[in-house]
């Protein structure tokens, strides 16, 4: 429908286009471009020269500088997980009961994404506190039992961390639903398929795309996730955000901090690249 | 039998949703709850509710520096970010040529980032740039992540635009400029709107990007960020709840004005 080729509007595209190329070159693109010049200068260096090397990043290995990645890591992988088994049925539900029903369920799913995110956390340790925290405080009040916390813990801030991402894995995957031909669903159910033949052959292969979009959404906001361990996690261990901004900030080390930055940024790029290639975006947005 | 199990699935999933909708207001809810006690430590349920700390907090002028500066930057951010995205999202979704497919895929790398990531990142940029960050620097970071997002919410309203209306403009004389005015314009103009709208408010909420970005300025988000860790008291549950009322009214206001300027409301998808 789209489709239209008259030679007067050829170029039109290129020039629209410019405004928005032109700004991410000079803040995403020559970013990059400068922090990867960093992360091969020698120790310490606040100024780049041709002295190349890569012993920044043999130091961030040999210093122990792979944990925070991979607590990093396995943060975001436990987040994606969780998030998806949280999901599916929601967007499931969400997709059933189309209609004005679901269309207020989905607009109070959407208004906390508008909600700072400090505010959020901030909520979320506020209810977890212990003693006179909101859950704390009234199960004392009514029960007179005292509970214990998991604010402070690893555990804490995976449930921020699912908490903050699950309407990234939501809306895609709901739009992954709502393109699911509803009379193939009633067809294969009347010729005797059972629940897991239609979740398996019908459901996963056509909401597939809108999946990819949110797993991968989740998973890289959440490789880079930071305030959740600050607020929630009390530090429990160190994420590669933190251990990044400690090594610009406090340690004044830019090639180091640039190299750890080079890591993250290389992981998310073998991840995003590949799938987003692959994702029909036409097919996706025009219903 | 089927039909009874098939009523208990859809009991289920109704009461699964309310579980979902619930949850994710429990620490919204836990916010407005502490915010109304002005007791130095929180001691849930309070001994006495007040609303001393919204007084406290209208009339602090921390607060209200706080509010400027995260409301100069969102404006900027509104007016460059729907400037330029109308502009890639005709690119994008418009017109056809050569690089459009690639341009598609370059433009959602941003959104696809960890922010923290790119905040850490621009730091460095602008250090070595010898550009002192200050809310300025914070307005750039927050348009790198945000057109993209603009240009996506403005590009699904062009899918359903039909390009013959525009030709039909031309042939009956039409300059560029009208047709695009007179044709174009109003067919984006929901886009824009909600465009500007997700901008404002995406913009208003960041803590990622400006924690990394806004150096000696402080942002709402960033300031309620280090008040959590450290120095408590009622007046920041306070603040948050002020600074998320902000969004609602925005988000009201916005709406409202659609409605009215709209003499009928038209299907928006």
């Amino acid at each position: 429908m789209s489709k239209s080729t008259s030679g007067l509007r050829l170029d039109a595209g290129t020039w629209f286009m410019l405004p928005a190329a032109l700004l991410l070159i000079a803040g995403f693109l020559v970013p990059i471009i400068i922090v990867a010049s960093y992360s091969l200068m020698p120790e310490r260096s606040f100024e780049l020269s041709a002295d190349f090397s890569v012993t920044n990043y043999e130091t961030a290995f040999a210093e122990g500088y792979w944990l925070p990645l991979a607590w990093s890591a396995l943060g975001a992988f436990l987040t994606t997980a969780i998030c998806l088994l949280l999901a599916w049925p929601t967007a499931k539900a969400l997709d059933r009961f189309a209609g004005r029903w679901a269309t207020i369920a989905t607009l109070l799913i959407a208004l906390p994404i508008f909600i700072s995110e400090s505010v959020r956390l901030f909520g979320l340790s506020l209810f977890m506190m212990p003693g006179g925290g909101i859950l704390a405080g009234s199960i004392n009040g009514i029960f007179g039992v005292s509970i214990g916390t998991v604010l402070n813990t690893q555990l804490a801030a995976l449930i921020g961390l699912v908490y903050i991402h699950f309407p990234f894995v939501l809306f895609p995957l709901l739009l992954g639903f709502s393109q699911l031909p509803r009379d193939q669903v009633d067809a294969a159910r009347d010729l005797g398929a059972s629940p897991l033949q239609i979740f398996r052959e019908i459901e996963v292969p056509l909401t597939a795309p809108g999946a990819t979009i949110g797993v991968l959404l989740c998973f890289v906001l959440s490789l880079g996730a930071n305030a959740e361990m600050s607020i929630l996690g009390g530090q429990a261990v160190t994420v590669i955000a933190r251990a990044i901004e400690q090594r610009f900030n406090y340690a004044q080390d830019w090639p180091l901090g640039a190299a750890l930055t080079m890591l993250v940024i290389v992981l998310t790029a073998l991840i995003v690249l590949p799938l987003l290639k692959r994702i029909d975006l036409d097919k996706l947005i025009q219903r | 039998m089927s039909r009874s199990r098939k009523g208990v699935t859809i009991t289920l999933q109704k009461a699964w949703l309310i579980l979902v909708v619930t949850l994710l207001y429990v620490p919204i809810a836990s916010v407005v709850l502490a915010s109304l006690s002005d007791t130095r430590y929180m001691q849930f349920p309070h001994e006495v509710w007040t609303i001393e700390p919204y007084r406290q907090a209208l009339a602090s002028y921390t607060t209200i520096t706080l509010h400027l500066t995260s409301f100069r930057i969102a404006f900027v951010v509104v007016l460059f970010s729907v400037i330029i995205a109308t502009c890639s999202a005709l690119a994008f979704a418009r017109y056809e040529w050569r690089g459009r497919s690639l341009f598609r895929r370059l433009i959602l790398l941003p959104i696809f980032f960890p922010q923290p990531v790119l905040g850490l990142a621009l730091l460095l940029y602008f250090s070595a740039l010898g550009i002192t960050p200050d809310w300025r620097t914070a307005a750039f970071a927050h348009l790198i992540w945000i057109v993209p997002i603009v240009t996506l919410v403005i590009s699904i309203r062009l899918y359903n635009y039909d390009v013959a209306q525009e030709e039909a403009a031309f042939d009956l004389g039409a300059s560029r400029w009208q047709a695009f005015r007179e044709v174009t314009l109003p067919v984006l103009l929901p886009g824009i709107v909600s465009g500007a709208l997700f901008g404002f408010l995406m913009s208003w909420s960041n803590l990622p990007l400006s924690v990394f970005t806004s150096g000696a300025d402080t942002t709402l988000p960033e300031w309620l960020f280090s008040r959590t860790a450290t120095n408590y008291s009622p007046l920041v549950p306070a603040v948050a709840v002020i600074a998320t009322a902000i969004s609602g009214v925005v988000i009201l206001i916005v709406g409202v004005a659609w409605k009215l300027a709209t003499p009928q409301p038209t299907a928006t998808e």
